[in-house]
Protein backbone atom coordinates (compact mmCIF):
# COMPACT_ATOMS: atom_id res chain seq x y z
CA UNK A 1 0.00 0.00 0.00
CA UNK A 2 1.08 3.49 -0.16
CA UNK A 3 2.60 3.19 -4.04
CA UNK A 4 1.66 6.27 -6.49
CA UNK A 5 -0.23 4.07 -8.41
CA UNK A 6 -3.25 5.35 -10.19
CA UNK A 7 -5.44 4.83 -7.40
CA UNK A 8 -6.84 6.97 -4.97
CA UNK A 9 -5.98 5.94 -1.26
CA UNK A 10 -8.51 6.47 1.88
CA UNK A 11 -7.45 6.97 5.13
CA UNK A 12 -9.57 7.82 7.99
CA UNK A 13 -9.05 9.01 11.55
CA UNK A 14 -11.37 9.04 14.66
CA UNK A 15 -11.10 10.12 18.10
CA UNK A 16 -12.69 11.75 20.68
CA UNK A 17 -12.88 15.41 20.52
CA UNK A 18 -9.58 17.11 22.95
CA UNK A 19 -7.45 13.82 21.50
CA UNK A 20 -6.06 14.93 18.02
CA UNK A 21 -8.01 13.67 15.37
CA UNK A 22 -7.78 16.68 13.45
CA UNK A 23 -3.72 17.05 14.06
CA UNK A 24 -3.22 13.57 13.06
CA UNK A 25 -4.97 14.33 9.85
CA UNK A 26 -3.17 17.79 9.09
CA UNK A 27 0.18 16.05 9.29
CA UNK A 28 -0.78 13.39 7.07
CA UNK A 29 -2.46 15.91 4.24
CA UNK A 30 0.82 17.95 4.09
CA UNK A 31 3.03 14.63 3.75
CA UNK A 32 0.74 13.72 1.15
CA UNK A 33 0.48 17.18 -0.50
CA UNK A 34 4.77 17.53 -0.22
CA UNK A 35 4.81 14.12 -1.91
CA UNK A 36 3.28 15.60 -4.83
CA UNK A 37 -0.18 13.73 -4.16
CA UNK A 38 -3.67 16.01 -5.24
CA UNK A 39 -4.93 15.32 -1.37
CA UNK A 40 -8.63 16.24 -0.05
CA UNK A 41 -9.08 16.35 3.90
CA UNK A 42 -12.68 16.91 5.26
CA UNK A 43 -13.91 16.84 9.17
CA UNK A 44 -16.74 17.17 11.43
CA UNK A 45 -15.38 18.72 14.62
CA UNK A 46 -16.53 22.06 16.34
CA UNK A 47 -20.38 20.60 18.03
CA UNK A 48 -18.22 17.70 19.68
CA UNK A 49 -16.10 19.93 21.52
CA UNK A 50 -14.14 18.10 24.59
CA UNK A 51 -15.77 14.44 24.84
CA UNK A 52 -17.97 14.04 21.55
CA UNK A 53 -16.86 11.94 18.59
CA UNK A 54 -14.64 13.57 15.35
CA UNK A 55 -13.64 12.23 12.23
CA UNK A 56 -11.73 12.95 9.77
CA UNK A 57 -11.14 12.17 5.68
CA UNK A 58 -7.89 12.44 4.15
CA UNK A 59 -8.12 11.13 0.18
CA UNK A 60 -4.60 11.35 -1.53
CA UNK A 61 -4.07 10.10 -5.16
CA UNK A 62 -3.13 11.44 -8.26
CA UNK A 63 -6.60 13.45 -9.15
CA UNK A 64 -9.00 13.41 -6.01
CA UNK A 65 -12.98 14.34 -6.81
CA UNK A 66 -14.94 14.23 -3.69
CA UNK A 67 -13.81 14.66 -0.50
CA UNK A 68 -15.69 12.28 1.47
CA UNK A 69 -14.70 8.68 1.46
CA UNK A 70 -17.64 6.11 0.96
CA UNK A 71 -18.86 3.48 3.14
CA UNK A 72 -16.75 0.29 2.90
CA UNK A 73 -14.23 2.24 0.88
CA UNK A 74 -11.61 3.07 3.87
CA UNK A 75 -7.85 1.85 3.14
CA UNK A 76 -6.72 2.88 6.93
CA UNK A 77 -8.85 3.67 9.77
CA UNK A 78 -7.10 5.07 11.95
CA UNK A 79 -8.92 5.35 15.88
CA UNK A 80 -7.87 7.09 18.60
CA UNK A 81 -10.22 5.54 21.04
CA UNK A 82 -11.37 2.33 20.74
CA UNK A 83 -15.56 2.18 20.89
CA UNK A 84 -15.19 5.36 18.01
CA UNK A 85 -13.21 2.95 16.29
CA UNK A 86 -15.71 0.18 16.26
CA UNK A 87 -18.39 2.84 15.24
CA UNK A 88 -16.63 3.51 11.75
CA UNK A 89 -15.21 -0.16 11.32
CA UNK A 90 -18.03 -0.95 8.35
CA UNK A 91 -16.05 1.57 6.88
CA UNK A 92 -13.52 -0.17 6.34
CA UNK A 93 -12.28 -2.20 3.04
CA UNK A 94 -13.35 -5.50 4.09
CA UNK A 95 -10.44 -7.50 2.41
CA UNK A 96 -7.58 -5.09 2.05
CA UNK A 97 -8.46 -2.16 5.21
CA UNK A 98 -6.18 -1.93 7.75
CA UNK A 99 -7.36 -1.30 11.58
CA UNK A 100 -4.82 0.99 13.65
CA UNK A 101 -6.62 1.53 16.96
CA UNK A 102 -5.85 2.37 20.53
CA UNK A 103 -7.48 0.65 22.74
CA UNK A 104 -7.76 3.27 25.93
CA UNK A 105 -11.56 3.54 26.68
CA UNK A 106 -13.44 6.49 26.61
CA UNK A 107 -16.59 6.44 27.97
CA UNK A 108 -19.35 8.28 26.81
CA UNK A 109 -22.29 10.26 29.07
CA UNK A 110 -24.23 8.25 27.04
CA UNK A 111 -23.02 4.88 27.90
CA UNK A 112 -23.69 5.54 31.61
CA UNK A 113 -27.53 5.75 31.42
CA UNK A 114 -27.84 3.59 34.56
CA UNK A 115 -27.20 6.14 37.29
CA UNK A 116 -26.77 3.56 39.71
CA UNK A 117 -24.03 3.35 41.71
CA UNK A 118 -21.20 0.27 40.25
CA UNK A 119 -23.51 0.52 36.98
CA UNK A 120 -21.92 -1.44 33.94
CA UNK A 121 -21.46 0.96 31.70
CA UNK A 122 -23.08 0.28 28.10
CA UNK A 123 -19.59 0.70 26.38
CA UNK A 124 -18.86 -1.73 23.34
CA UNK A 125 -18.40 -5.31 24.90
CA UNK A 126 -15.90 -6.42 21.69
CA UNK A 127 -12.65 -7.12 22.40
CA UNK A 128 -9.48 -6.62 20.48
CA UNK A 129 -9.04 -10.58 19.57
CA UNK A 130 -12.60 -10.76 18.00
CA UNK A 131 -12.10 -7.33 15.86
CA UNK A 132 -8.96 -8.42 14.63
CA UNK A 133 -10.23 -11.59 13.23
CA UNK A 134 -12.56 -9.34 10.63
CA UNK A 135 -10.14 -7.41 9.39
CA UNK A 136 -7.37 -7.43 6.99
CA UNK A 137 -4.33 -6.07 8.94
CA UNK A 138 -4.81 -4.96 12.26
CA UNK A 139 -2.91 -3.06 14.99
CA UNK A 140 -4.37 -2.46 18.70
CA UNK A 141 -2.06 -0.42 20.75
CA UNK A 142 -1.78 1.07 23.97
CA UNK A 143 -1.17 4.20 22.48
CA UNK A 144 -1.89 6.27 25.43
CA UNK A 145 -0.27 4.09 27.60
CA UNK A 146 2.93 4.67 25.78
CA UNK A 147 2.86 8.15 25.51
CA UNK A 148 2.23 8.50 28.81
CA UNK A 149 5.47 6.06 29.65
CA UNK A 150 7.29 8.70 27.23
CA UNK A 151 6.13 11.81 29.76
CA UNK A 152 2.98 13.08 27.56
CA UNK A 153 -0.56 11.07 28.11
CA UNK A 154 -1.37 13.53 25.09
CA UNK A 155 1.29 12.11 22.51
CA UNK A 156 -1.10 9.28 21.91
CA UNK A 157 -1.89 10.83 18.79
CA UNK A 158 1.70 11.00 17.39
CA UNK A 159 2.49 7.50 18.55
CA UNK A 160 -0.66 6.37 16.52
CA UNK A 161 1.15 8.18 13.44
CA UNK A 162 4.23 6.32 13.95
CA UNK A 163 2.25 3.14 13.45
CA UNK A 164 0.49 4.73 10.42
CA UNK A 165 3.77 5.41 8.62
CA UNK A 166 4.43 1.48 8.54
CA UNK A 167 1.60 1.16 6.58
CA UNK A 168 2.09 4.22 3.95
CA UNK A 169 5.30 4.48 2.07
CA UNK A 170 6.40 7.65 2.85
CA UNK A 171 10.45 7.79 4.29
CA UNK A 172 10.29 8.17 7.84
CA UNK A 173 12.60 11.73 7.83
CA UNK A 174 9.29 13.21 5.54
CA UNK A 175 7.00 12.14 8.52
CA UNK A 176 9.46 13.95 11.63
CA UNK A 177 9.82 16.83 9.25
CA UNK A 178 6.30 17.50 8.85
CA UNK A 179 5.05 16.52 12.67
CA UNK A 180 7.76 18.99 13.49
CA UNK A 181 6.29 21.94 11.74
CA UNK A 182 2.58 20.88 12.94
CA UNK A 183 3.24 20.93 16.77
CA UNK A 184 4.12 23.49 19.24
CA UNK A 185 7.93 24.09 19.01
CA UNK A 186 8.28 23.13 22.88
CA UNK A 187 6.26 19.44 22.48
CA UNK A 188 8.54 18.35 19.21
CA UNK A 189 10.87 16.43 21.13
CA UNK A 190 8.20 14.33 22.87
CA UNK A 191 6.78 14.06 19.63
CA UNK A 192 9.44 13.09 17.83
CA UNK A 193 9.93 9.93 20.35
CA UNK A 194 6.67 9.12 20.53
CA UNK A 195 6.47 8.77 16.61
CA UNK A 196 9.07 6.64 16.97
CA UNK A 197 7.91 4.39 19.53
CA UNK A 198 4.84 4.17 17.87
CA UNK A 199 6.56 3.07 14.44
CA UNK A 200 8.88 0.83 16.06
CA UNK A 201 6.06 -1.23 17.77
CA UNK A 202 3.90 -1.51 14.39
CA UNK A 203 7.09 -2.96 12.80
CA UNK A 204 6.03 -6.06 14.88
CA UNK A 205 3.65 -7.92 12.58
CA UNK A 206 0.65 -7.29 10.49
CA UNK A 207 -2.07 -8.35 12.94
CA UNK A 208 -0.33 -7.06 16.58
CA UNK A 209 -2.45 -6.46 19.69
CA UNK A 210 -0.90 -4.83 23.01
CA UNK A 211 -3.36 -3.82 25.38
CA UNK A 212 -1.80 -3.40 29.26
CA UNK A 213 -3.65 -3.65 32.27
CA UNK A 214 -4.38 0.12 31.72
CA UNK A 215 -6.11 0.19 28.52
CA UNK A 216 -9.28 -1.89 27.30
CA UNK A 217 -9.25 -4.64 30.23
CA UNK A 218 -9.31 -2.87 32.93
CA UNK A 219 -11.80 -4.67 35.29
CA UNK A 220 -15.12 -2.53 35.83
CA UNK A 221 -14.76 -2.76 39.41
CA UNK A 222 -11.28 -0.92 39.66
CA UNK A 223 -12.35 1.93 37.86
CA UNK A 224 -15.77 2.55 39.21
CA UNK A 225 -17.46 2.59 42.64
CA UNK A 226 -18.48 -0.48 44.10
CA UNK A 227 -21.67 -1.91 43.52
CA UNK A 228 -24.25 -1.31 46.13
CA UNK A 229 -27.92 -2.28 47.62
CA UNK A 230 -30.08 0.68 48.66
CA UNK A 231 -32.61 0.90 51.59
CA UNK A 232 -35.23 3.74 51.40
CA UNK A 233 -36.99 3.62 54.78
CA UNK A 234 -39.68 6.33 55.27
CA UNK A 235 -40.71 7.08 58.48
CA UNK A 236 -44.71 8.14 58.00
CA UNK A 237 -45.19 9.24 61.46
CA UNK A 238 -42.72 12.53 60.96
CA UNK A 239 -43.91 12.98 57.09
CA UNK A 240 -46.13 15.75 56.56
CA UNK A 241 -46.57 15.23 52.74
CA UNK A 242 -44.39 18.71 51.68
CA UNK A 243 -43.46 17.23 48.43
CA UNK A 244 -40.04 18.02 48.12
CA UNK A 245 -38.60 14.46 48.18
CA UNK A 246 -41.27 13.57 45.45
CA UNK A 247 -39.78 17.19 43.13
CA UNK A 248 -36.10 16.62 44.26
CA UNK A 249 -35.45 12.75 43.49
CA UNK A 250 -33.42 12.83 39.93
CA UNK A 251 -35.11 9.70 39.14
CA UNK A 252 -38.74 10.39 40.07
CA UNK A 253 -39.34 7.26 42.11
CA UNK A 254 -40.96 8.77 45.37
CA UNK A 255 -44.50 10.07 45.15
CA UNK A 256 -47.33 10.86 47.78
CA UNK A 257 -49.63 8.50 48.49
CA UNK A 258 -53.51 9.07 49.23
CA UNK A 259 -52.57 10.27 53.03
CA UNK A 260 -50.15 12.32 51.65
CA UNK A 261 -47.37 10.72 52.85
CA UNK A 262 -44.50 9.94 50.39
CA UNK A 263 -43.55 6.56 49.42
CA UNK A 264 -41.03 4.58 47.16
CA UNK A 265 -42.80 4.26 44.45
CA UNK A 266 -40.36 2.76 42.04
CA UNK A 267 -37.93 1.37 44.06
CA UNK A 268 -35.95 -0.44 40.89
CA UNK A 269 -34.74 3.62 39.97
CA UNK A 270 -33.88 4.33 43.31
CA UNK A 271 -30.35 4.81 42.84
CA UNK A 272 -28.78 5.67 46.89
CA UNK A 273 -28.26 8.86 45.97
CA UNK A 274 -29.70 10.38 49.38
CA UNK A 275 -30.83 13.63 47.93
CA UNK A 276 -34.34 13.13 49.49
CA UNK A 277 -32.96 12.25 52.98
CA UNK A 278 -30.51 15.79 52.65
CA UNK A 279 -33.62 17.59 51.48
CA UNK A 280 -36.15 15.95 53.99
CA UNK A 281 -37.53 19.16 56.59
CA UNK A 282 -38.98 15.90 58.65
CA UNK A 283 -36.07 14.10 59.16
CA UNK A 284 -38.04 10.97 57.69
CA UNK A 285 -36.36 9.47 54.82
CA UNK A 286 -33.47 7.44 55.82
CA UNK A 287 -31.21 6.12 53.07
CA UNK A 288 -28.94 3.27 53.23
CA UNK A 289 -26.25 1.60 51.23
CA UNK A 290 -24.65 -1.80 51.50
CA UNK A 291 -21.84 -2.05 49.29
CA UNK A 292 -22.40 -5.72 47.70
CA UNK A 293 -19.81 -7.68 48.49
CA UNK A 294 -18.54 -10.81 46.42
CA UNK A 295 -20.08 -13.13 49.25
CA UNK A 296 -23.29 -11.97 48.20
CA UNK A 297 -23.48 -12.87 45.10
CA UNK B 1 -20.41 10.02 49.59
CA UNK B 2 -19.90 7.93 52.72
CA UNK B 3 -21.68 4.71 52.59
CA UNK B 4 -24.11 4.56 55.45
CA UNK B 5 -23.22 0.95 56.44
CA UNK B 6 -19.84 2.87 57.76
CA UNK B 7 -20.70 3.18 61.70
CA UNK B 8 -18.58 6.36 61.55
CA UNK B 9 -21.46 8.11 58.91
CA UNK B 10 -23.86 10.39 60.07
CA UNK B 11 -27.06 9.37 60.88
CA UNK B 12 -29.73 11.95 61.88
CA UNK B 13 -31.44 9.84 64.38
CA UNK B 14 -28.27 10.04 66.72
CA UNK B 15 -28.53 13.75 66.82
CA UNK B 16 -32.46 14.29 67.25
CA UNK B 17 -34.70 13.26 69.99
CA UNK B 18 -36.57 10.80 69.01
CA UNK B 19 -39.65 11.43 71.91
CA UNK B 20 -39.80 15.06 70.40
CA UNK B 21 -40.19 14.30 67.01
CA UNK B 22 -42.31 14.77 64.59
CA UNK B 23 -41.27 18.43 64.84
CA UNK B 24 -43.72 21.22 65.31
CA UNK B 25 -42.89 22.91 62.05
CA UNK B 26 -45.15 23.44 59.17
CA UNK B 27 -44.55 20.76 55.99
CA UNK B 28 -42.01 21.70 53.79
CA UNK B 29 -40.06 24.45 55.97
CA UNK B 30 -37.01 25.24 55.44
CA UNK B 31 -35.24 25.34 58.79
CA UNK B 32 -35.69 21.34 59.08
CA UNK B 33 -33.28 20.59 56.16
CA UNK B 34 -31.53 23.65 57.90
CA UNK B 35 -31.69 21.10 60.94
CA UNK B 36 -30.03 18.57 59.56
CA UNK B 37 -26.93 20.80 58.17
CA UNK B 38 -26.22 21.74 61.38
CA UNK B 39 -26.16 18.12 63.07
CA UNK B 40 -24.60 16.88 60.32
CA UNK B 41 -21.61 19.50 60.37
CA UNK B 42 -21.51 19.21 63.78
CA UNK B 43 -21.39 15.33 63.53
CA UNK B 44 -18.38 15.83 60.93
CA UNK B 45 -16.21 18.23 63.30
CA UNK B 46 -16.35 15.54 65.66
CA UNK B 47 -18.02 17.48 68.74
CA UNK B 48 -18.77 15.29 71.56
CA UNK B 49 -23.05 16.24 72.66
CA UNK B 50 -21.91 16.68 76.03
CA UNK B 51 -19.68 19.52 75.56
CA UNK B 52 -22.03 20.96 72.72
CA UNK B 53 -24.46 23.91 73.90
CA UNK B 54 -27.42 24.78 71.39
CA UNK B 55 -28.78 27.91 72.63
CA UNK B 56 -31.81 29.08 70.62
CA UNK B 57 -34.20 31.94 70.95
CA UNK B 58 -38.02 32.84 69.87
CA UNK B 59 -39.52 32.01 66.51
CA UNK B 60 -39.98 28.73 64.69
CA UNK B 61 -36.14 28.95 64.71
CA UNK B 62 -36.12 28.68 68.56
CA UNK B 63 -37.43 25.45 68.62
CA UNK B 64 -35.10 24.02 67.24
CA UNK B 65 -32.98 23.65 69.94
CA UNK B 66 -35.82 21.45 71.38
CA UNK B 67 -34.81 18.45 68.64
CA UNK B 68 -31.15 18.34 68.74
CA UNK B 69 -30.04 15.51 71.36
CA UNK B 70 -27.51 17.74 73.56
CA UNK B 71 -27.23 20.51 76.35
CA UNK B 72 -29.93 22.65 74.79
CA UNK B 73 -31.19 26.06 76.19
CA UNK B 74 -34.12 28.13 74.86
CA UNK B 75 -33.80 31.36 76.09
CA UNK B 76 -36.08 34.86 75.58
CA UNK B 77 -36.67 37.02 72.67
CA UNK B 78 -33.82 38.17 71.02
CA UNK B 79 -31.76 37.38 73.46
CA UNK B 80 -29.41 33.66 72.48
CA UNK B 81 -26.28 36.05 71.99
CA UNK B 82 -26.20 36.90 75.44
CA UNK B 83 -27.06 33.84 76.73
CA UNK B 84 -24.41 32.52 74.79
CA UNK B 85 -21.91 34.83 75.86
CA UNK B 86 -22.10 34.19 79.38
CA UNK B 87 -22.55 30.56 79.05
CA UNK B 88 -18.88 30.59 76.74
CA UNK B 89 -17.53 33.15 79.45
CA UNK B 90 -18.00 30.66 81.99
CA UNK B 91 -17.75 26.92 80.32
CA UNK B 92 -15.05 28.14 77.47
CA UNK B 93 -14.67 23.93 77.04
CA UNK B 94 -17.97 24.14 75.63
CA UNK B 95 -18.76 24.72 71.95
CA UNK B 96 -21.97 26.79 71.58
CA UNK B 97 -23.91 27.22 68.99
CA UNK B 98 -26.55 29.71 68.59
CA UNK B 99 -30.05 29.56 66.42
CA UNK B 100 -32.03 32.25 66.04
CA UNK B 101 -33.84 33.84 63.20
CA UNK B 102 -34.35 37.00 61.59
CA UNK B 103 -36.70 39.12 63.80
CA UNK B 104 -34.76 37.56 67.04
CA UNK B 105 -31.55 38.53 65.47
CA UNK B 106 -31.95 40.90 63.32
CA UNK B 107 -34.93 43.00 65.06
CA UNK B 108 -35.55 41.86 68.69
CA UNK B 109 -31.78 41.38 69.27
CA UNK B 110 -30.18 43.31 66.41
CA UNK B 111 -28.24 45.04 69.85
CA UNK B 112 -26.80 41.96 70.94
CA UNK B 113 -25.61 40.70 67.46
CA UNK B 114 -23.66 43.94 66.97
CA UNK B 115 -22.10 43.43 70.19
CA UNK B 116 -21.28 39.65 70.17
CA UNK B 117 -19.71 40.21 66.95
CA UNK B 118 -17.96 43.11 68.05
CA UNK B 119 -16.75 41.55 70.86
CA UNK B 120 -15.62 38.32 68.79
CA UNK B 121 -16.40 35.23 71.19
CA UNK B 122 -15.98 32.03 69.83
CA UNK B 123 -19.54 31.55 69.60
CA UNK B 124 -21.54 30.32 65.77
CA UNK B 125 -25.07 31.72 65.37
CA UNK B 126 -26.78 30.17 62.56
CA UNK B 127 -29.70 32.89 61.75
CA UNK B 128 -32.21 31.32 60.09
CA UNK B 129 -33.89 33.69 57.62
CA UNK B 130 -37.11 33.32 56.44
CA UNK B 131 -38.07 36.71 56.00
CA UNK B 132 -40.68 37.13 58.20
CA UNK B 133 -42.24 36.35 61.78
CA UNK B 134 -43.39 32.67 61.23
CA UNK B 135 -44.69 31.98 64.62
CA UNK B 136 -46.70 35.19 65.71
CA UNK B 137 -48.86 34.91 62.23
CA UNK B 138 -46.71 36.31 59.44
CA UNK B 139 -45.69 39.68 60.45
CA UNK B 140 -43.38 41.91 58.39
CA UNK B 141 -39.67 41.18 59.74
CA UNK B 142 -36.24 43.50 59.01
CA UNK B 143 -35.33 41.08 56.22
CA UNK B 144 -38.71 41.16 54.42
CA UNK B 145 -38.12 41.59 50.40
CA UNK B 146 -39.39 44.66 49.15
CA UNK B 147 -42.70 44.62 47.86
CA UNK B 148 -43.75 41.10 49.40
CA UNK B 149 -47.20 40.96 50.79
CA UNK B 150 -47.07 40.01 55.08
CA UNK B 151 -49.87 39.95 57.42
CA UNK B 152 -48.65 43.73 58.33
CA UNK B 153 -47.71 44.85 55.01
CA UNK B 154 -51.21 44.18 52.90
CA UNK B 155 -50.42 46.75 50.66
CA UNK B 156 -46.61 44.90 49.87
CA UNK B 157 -43.29 45.74 52.14
CA UNK B 158 -42.10 49.49 51.76
CA UNK B 159 -39.47 49.23 54.51
CA UNK B 160 -35.55 48.78 53.30
CA UNK B 161 -34.10 45.30 54.45
CA UNK B 162 -31.53 44.34 56.30
CA UNK B 163 -28.26 42.55 54.43
CA UNK B 164 -27.32 40.50 58.01
CA UNK B 165 -23.94 39.75 56.37
CA UNK B 166 -23.54 42.91 56.05
CA UNK B 167 -24.57 44.16 59.54
CA UNK B 168 -22.50 41.03 61.08
CA UNK B 169 -18.93 41.95 58.69
CA UNK B 170 -19.25 45.51 59.85
CA UNK B 171 -19.59 44.49 63.54
CA UNK B 172 -16.15 42.47 63.13
CA UNK B 173 -17.68 39.01 63.15
CA UNK B 174 -14.62 37.21 62.68
CA UNK B 175 -16.36 34.62 59.70
CA UNK B 176 -19.50 35.41 58.21
CA UNK B 177 -20.94 33.17 55.66
CA UNK B 178 -24.35 32.54 53.82
CA UNK B 179 -26.21 29.66 51.96
CA UNK B 180 -29.39 28.89 51.07
CA UNK B 181 -30.99 25.29 52.80
CA UNK B 182 -31.36 23.78 48.85
CA UNK B 183 -27.49 23.44 49.08
CA UNK B 184 -27.42 20.80 51.73
CA UNK B 185 -23.81 20.09 51.53
CA UNK B 186 -22.73 23.50 50.73
CA UNK B 187 -24.11 24.49 53.80
CA UNK B 188 -22.94 21.59 56.04
CA UNK B 189 -19.37 22.73 55.30
CA UNK B 190 -20.25 26.39 55.95
CA UNK B 191 -21.61 25.67 58.61
CA UNK B 192 -18.36 23.51 59.57
CA UNK B 193 -16.21 26.06 58.85
CA UNK B 194 -17.82 28.29 61.17
CA UNK B 195 -17.18 25.71 63.94
CA UNK B 196 -13.76 25.62 62.89
CA UNK B 197 -13.13 29.14 63.42
CA UNK B 198 -11.87 30.36 66.95
CA UNK B 199 -14.05 33.71 66.86
CA UNK B 200 -17.66 34.87 66.30
CA UNK B 201 -18.88 32.78 63.24
CA UNK B 202 -21.86 34.41 61.60
CA UNK B 203 -23.73 32.46 59.37
CA UNK B 204 -26.92 32.79 57.38
CA UNK B 205 -29.36 30.09 55.97
CA UNK B 206 -31.67 31.71 53.91
CA UNK B 207 -35.20 29.59 54.62
CA UNK B 208 -38.47 29.04 53.51
CA UNK B 209 -41.29 29.85 54.75
CA UNK B 210 -44.33 28.13 52.77
CA UNK B 211 -47.31 28.14 55.00
CA UNK B 212 -47.11 32.01 55.68
CA UNK B 213 -44.76 33.84 53.19
CA UNK B 214 -45.12 31.69 50.50
CA UNK B 215 -48.61 31.72 50.52
CA UNK B 216 -49.22 35.11 51.16
CA UNK B 217 -46.87 36.03 48.24
CA UNK B 218 -48.05 32.99 45.72
CA UNK B 219 -44.73 31.55 46.13
CA UNK B 220 -46.00 27.99 45.14
CA UNK B 221 -44.56 25.17 47.23
CA UNK B 222 -41.79 24.61 48.88
CA UNK B 223 -39.96 22.73 46.46
CA UNK B 224 -40.76 25.82 43.88
CA UNK B 225 -39.56 28.34 46.65
CA UNK B 226 -36.40 26.24 47.36
CA UNK B 227 -35.64 26.01 43.55
CA UNK B 228 -36.37 29.95 43.14
CA UNK B 229 -33.92 30.61 46.12
CA UNK B 230 -31.11 29.02 45.06
CA UNK B 231 -31.36 30.01 41.13
CA UNK B 232 -31.09 33.55 42.50
CA UNK B 233 -28.31 33.26 44.86
CA UNK B 234 -24.88 33.73 43.33
CA UNK B 235 -21.45 32.37 45.08
CA UNK B 236 -19.69 34.95 46.24
CA UNK B 237 -16.99 34.05 44.27
CA UNK B 238 -18.31 35.28 41.71
CA UNK B 239 -18.91 38.90 42.72
CA UNK B 240 -16.73 40.49 40.26
CA UNK B 241 -18.48 39.19 37.63
CA UNK B 242 -20.85 41.29 35.38
CA UNK B 243 -24.45 40.94 36.91
CA UNK B 244 -27.29 39.35 34.66
CA UNK B 245 -30.11 41.65 34.16
CA UNK B 246 -32.77 39.34 34.39
CA UNK B 247 -31.31 37.17 37.71
CA UNK B 248 -30.89 39.22 40.39
CA UNK B 249 -28.01 38.48 42.21
CA UNK B 250 -28.08 40.84 45.05
CA UNK B 251 -27.49 38.09 47.80
CA UNK B 252 -24.44 36.19 47.90
CA UNK B 253 -23.73 32.99 49.00
CA UNK B 254 -20.44 31.10 50.44
CA UNK B 255 -17.93 32.83 52.81
CA UNK B 256 -18.40 36.19 52.74
CA UNK B 257 -16.07 37.35 55.38
CA UNK B 258 -12.91 36.12 57.62
CA UNK B 259 -11.79 38.85 60.42
CA UNK B 260 -8.60 37.24 62.19
CA UNK B 261 -9.20 39.89 65.04
CA UNK B 262 -8.09 38.30 68.62
CA UNK B 263 -10.70 35.97 70.42
CA UNK B 264 -12.52 37.69 73.40
CA UNK B 265 -12.57 34.94 75.88
CA UNK B 266 -8.58 34.11 75.80
CA UNK B 267 -8.35 37.99 76.71
CA UNK B 268 -10.98 38.13 79.13
CA UNK B 269 -9.30 35.22 81.07
CA UNK B 270 -5.88 36.44 80.96
CA UNK B 271 -7.49 39.43 82.53
CA UNK B 272 -8.75 37.00 85.28
CA UNK B 273 -5.90 34.91 85.47
CA UNK B 274 -3.93 38.33 86.23
CA UNK B 275 -6.19 39.51 89.03
CA UNK B 276 -6.09 36.44 90.58
CA UNK B 277 -2.47 36.67 90.87
CA UNK B 278 -2.33 39.82 92.75
CA UNK B 279 -4.99 38.77 95.11
CA UNK B 280 -2.77 35.59 95.57
CA UNK B 281 -6.29 33.65 94.81
CA UNK B 282 -5.13 30.37 94.82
Amino acid sequence: MGDKSNRTMNVLIVGVGGQGVIMVSKVLAQLCQADGHDVKQSEVHGMAKRGGGVFSHVRFGPKVWSPTIPEGEVDILVALEWAEGLRWLKHLKPDTGTFIADCQKIVPPFACRNRKRGAEPAYAPQTPEEIIEQVHAGYVMDATGMAANLGNARASNTVLLGALSTVLDFPEEAWVEIIAATVPAKSVEANRAAFAEGRAWAMGGEKRIDVTASGLHKAHSEMHHPQVDTILEITEEWCKGCDICVKMCPERCLRLNDLLKAELALPDLCTGCQLCAWLCPDQAIRVTNIPVTEAAE
Amino acid sequence: MKDTADATAFDVNDWIRQDQMPHFLCPGCGHGIALRALVWALHEQGIDKDKLAVVSGIGCSGRLSAYIDANTFHTTHGRPLTFATGLKLARPDLTVVVITGDGDCLAIGGNHLIHAARRNLDITCVMLNNEIYGMTGGQVSPTTSGGRYTSTTPMGNSEPTFDACALATAAGAGFVGREVTMQVLALRDLLKQALAHPGFSFVEVLSDCTEIYGRKNDLGASPEMMLAKKSEMRPFAYRNTVDVPFRPNHLRTGVIARNDRPEYGAAYRTMAAGLHGEKGDA
